[in-house]
């Protein structure tokens, strides 16, 4: 009779499941929610489960609900490629994220195997889109994009001696490898080409180093953490050289960690932050947003996640279908000028996004990212 | 040779912390010969207690910004401290008559229980200390800009460790501390207490790793919740470098750890600076399976 029963229990959950199943559209996130970035997944969890409440509440996609399935790929490779297996069990259409470049690349392969679209937010690596992956997109630019901006700022500054400084992490060391091959071939003179590693807390020792190689002005690659604590150690040091960074700088804790005194004039590239977006979709957007979580979002990231959310719901709702290949069909072929948050959206063959996106920003005596013109 | 005096005494301000969070390693080493993992934790909590009081308090707005700073400390050590003696009555003591996998597994779990708790606190941001706190002075010696912060750091971890040296060396209890880490056995049957002995350690050892997240708070201003992982990791290399077991051996160790990093960093590569102290370490076991001052082992604490 147990036994009975239990079958039946079995058989009674197992009817639940699918039934469950065909009831949501499922889509995945995959988000660092714990680890040094977790401040980026949070942002980016709050702008996917919004953006997922306000189209359930006009009616869903195809008559279904979304159901967002968020699972946290800890900032790491390792952890990354377990949450990627676990999203792929639970029966998600389309996967956001993530974004930390390495942190996507272990990702990649489990999701293409299964036949599911991935649009990453954050991860500018340029080797991501050149694996010929079927069903991998990213809502963001790519380093070379950054590399040729990042040249021609420094060519801008009339500097002739130049600092590369990067964190061998995929992303920063491909930014720093870009910038260089550009400013080789403007002759321009690298004096330092070196990684700094990540997560400590005393650069003191590399930026001794790097001031015993004179540059006129340092690129840094890599991180806000890092960069923050640079920036209070140059200044503790009493080194007046200017910085320059890259779009993973783009974080408002940044001025936090360095100190109003010590961030003042620092510039780094990047796509333009939340509040300088000036289309009435994303001004609407940031308002809503505003309204739910009683701050406005500080990375571009979680917006960028958000874009990569709304164009997965514009593919399915256009092709009135969950199948991945007529969704990537769509997507390099039939979305064009998308009106996307961050700016009009369309995807290549590779996935990548086309059009140009990235700005110059500084930072003022208040601590404030300001759009250079 | 200016960048070289430079990079010593960047080594050198590194190497102090090292040395101050090995010293906890190294002695619940001695007394259990067990390695205890959350000890880089109970640094974290020390950074987190230092930036909590700080702000809340204003010690150095009643106090005058050196005894604020003295109060502060002594309550950051205190706190810290505490949270050893609960840590080893709850988790190590259970299993200390178990085998020494247990243990092992038991320190891992406390570990991640105190990190993810600090994380669900605090959370997962960064955090930073105030940062008009602290005068930003840089002092000038022999032609070197040293900012004061810094050699404040050095001093701290340096005077710390000679009270602690002192204290195991030339008191009644430091003998009974010594006695207990040669043979539990042979102590208990002199009549020390083996368990006051062990709790005594796991109060002194957490108070001075949770000195130094005090220090790394009010020096580098910036917290996390995962930082006591790479310093507990950096920390316990100095212990082994040194020998474990054995206090000035932490001591040597630490500071040495330090400077390889930072020469090291400035010499060959930044890149490859965790690699080359990680080689000189090996090279070090190699030649002193026990450290470099590990021999001494009747004096092993």
């Amino acid at each position: 009779m147990k036994r009975v029963m239990g079958l039946a229990l079995v058989l009674s959950l197992l009817g639940v499941g699918s039934a469950r199943a065909a009831d949501t559209i499922k889509i995945g996130l995959m988000a660092p929610m714990t680890g040094s970035w977790a401040s980026e997944g949070e942002e980016m969890k709050k702008n996917v489960e919004l953006l997922a409440s306000e189209l359930n509440a006009k009616g869903g996609l195809l008559g279904k609900q979304v159901e967002v399935i968020t699972e946290d790929d800890g900032g790491d490779p390792r952890t990354a490629s377990l949450a990627a297996q676990r999203l792929t069990t639970k029966g998600v259409v389309a996967v956001i994220g993530t974004y930390g470049s390495a942190v996507t690349e272990a990702s990649q392969n489990i999701f293409d195997e299964e036949g599911i679209i991935q649009i990453a937010n954050g991860s500018t690596a340029v080797r991501l889109t050149e694996k010929g992956l079927k069903y991998f997109f990213r809502t963001c630019p790519r380093d070379d994009e950054q590399g040729k901006v990042g040249a021609a700022t420094l060519e801008k500054m009339k500097v002739k001696k130049v600092a590369l400084l990067h964190d061998n992490s995929a992303y920063a060391r491909g930014l720093a490898d870009e910038i260089r091959s550009h400013l080789k071939a403007k002759k321009l003179d690298i004096v330092f080409f070196d990684a700094l590693t990540p997560k400590e807390q005393d650069y003191s020792a590399i930026l001794t180093k790097l001031k015993a190689s004179g540059p006129d002005v340092v690129f840094f690659t890599g991180y806000y953490p890092e960069a923050g604590l640079l920036l209070k150690q140059k200044k503790q040091m009493g080194w007046n050289v200017p910085f320059v960074g890259g779009d993973a700088i783009n974080n408002p804790d940044l001025v936090k960690i360095a100190g109003k005194d010590a961030a003042e004039g620092f510039q780094f590239l990047s796509p333009p932050v939340p509040r300088d977006l000036d289309t009435p979709e994303a001004k609407a957007y940031l308002a809503s947003y505003t309204k739910k979580n009683g701050e406005t979002p500080g990375s571009i990231y979680g917006l960028l996640a958000g874009d990569g959310f709304r164009v997965v719901a514009k593919a399915i709702e256009a092709t009135k279908s969950t199948d991945a290949d007529k969704l990537r069909e769509y997507l390099t072929t039939g979305l064009k000028d998308f009106p996307g948050f961050t700016g009009k959206i369309a995807f290549n063959v590779k996935g990548d996004r086309i059009g140009e996106l990235y700005r110059v920003y500084k930072v003022d005596k208040t601590g404030g990212f300001v759009l250079q013109k | 040779m200016e960048q070289f005096f430079q990079q010593l005494t960047n080594g050198l301000a590194v190497g102090g912390i090292y040395a101050l969070i090995a010293l906890g390693y190294t002695m619940v080493y001695g007394v259990l010969k067990l390695i205890n993992f959350a000890h880089g934790d109970l640094f974290t909590y020390g950074a987190y207690l230092g930036m909590t009081l700080l702000t809340s308090l204003f010690l150095q707005d009643r106090l005058g910004a050196v005894a604020g700073f003295l109060v502060l400390a002594v309550m950051v050590m205190g706190l810290v401290a505490l949270f050893g003696v609960i840590l080893e009555r709850a988790v190590y003591r259970p299993v200390r008559e178990s085998h020494r996998l247990a243990a092992v597994v038991s320190a891992l779990g406390a570990s991640i229980f105190l990190q993810n708790t600090l994380m669900l606190i605090y959370g997962a941001r960064f955090q930073v200390y105030p940062d008009d706190v602290l005068p930003r002075v840089a002092v000038n010696v022999l032609g070197l800009e040293i900012p004061l912060m810094r050699i404040v750091v050095v001093l701290a971890s340096v005077v710390m460790m000679a009270v602690l040296y002192f204290f195991v060396q030339k008191t009644t209890i430091g003998t009974a501390i010594r006695a207990t880490a040669i043979d539990q056995g042979a102590a208990r049957l002199m009549g020390i207490d083996v368990n006051r002995v062990i709790r005594l350690v796991f109060l002194i050892g957490p108070a001075l790793g949770g000195a130094a997240g005090l220090l790394v708070g009010l020096y580098y201003g910036q917290v996390n919740f995962t930082m006591g992982w790479l310093y507990g990791m950096k920390a316990f290399t100095a212990a082994i470098l040194g020998g474990i077991g054995n206090i000035p051996g932490a001591m040597v160790g630490g500071l040495l750890l330090g400077v390889i990093e930072a020469l090291g960093a400035a010499y060959l590569s930044t890149a490859w600076k965790d690699a080359i102290s990680f080689i000189v370490l090996i090279l070090i076991l190699i030649v002193r399976p026990t450290g470099l001052l590990g021999e001494r082992v009747a004096d092993k604490v």
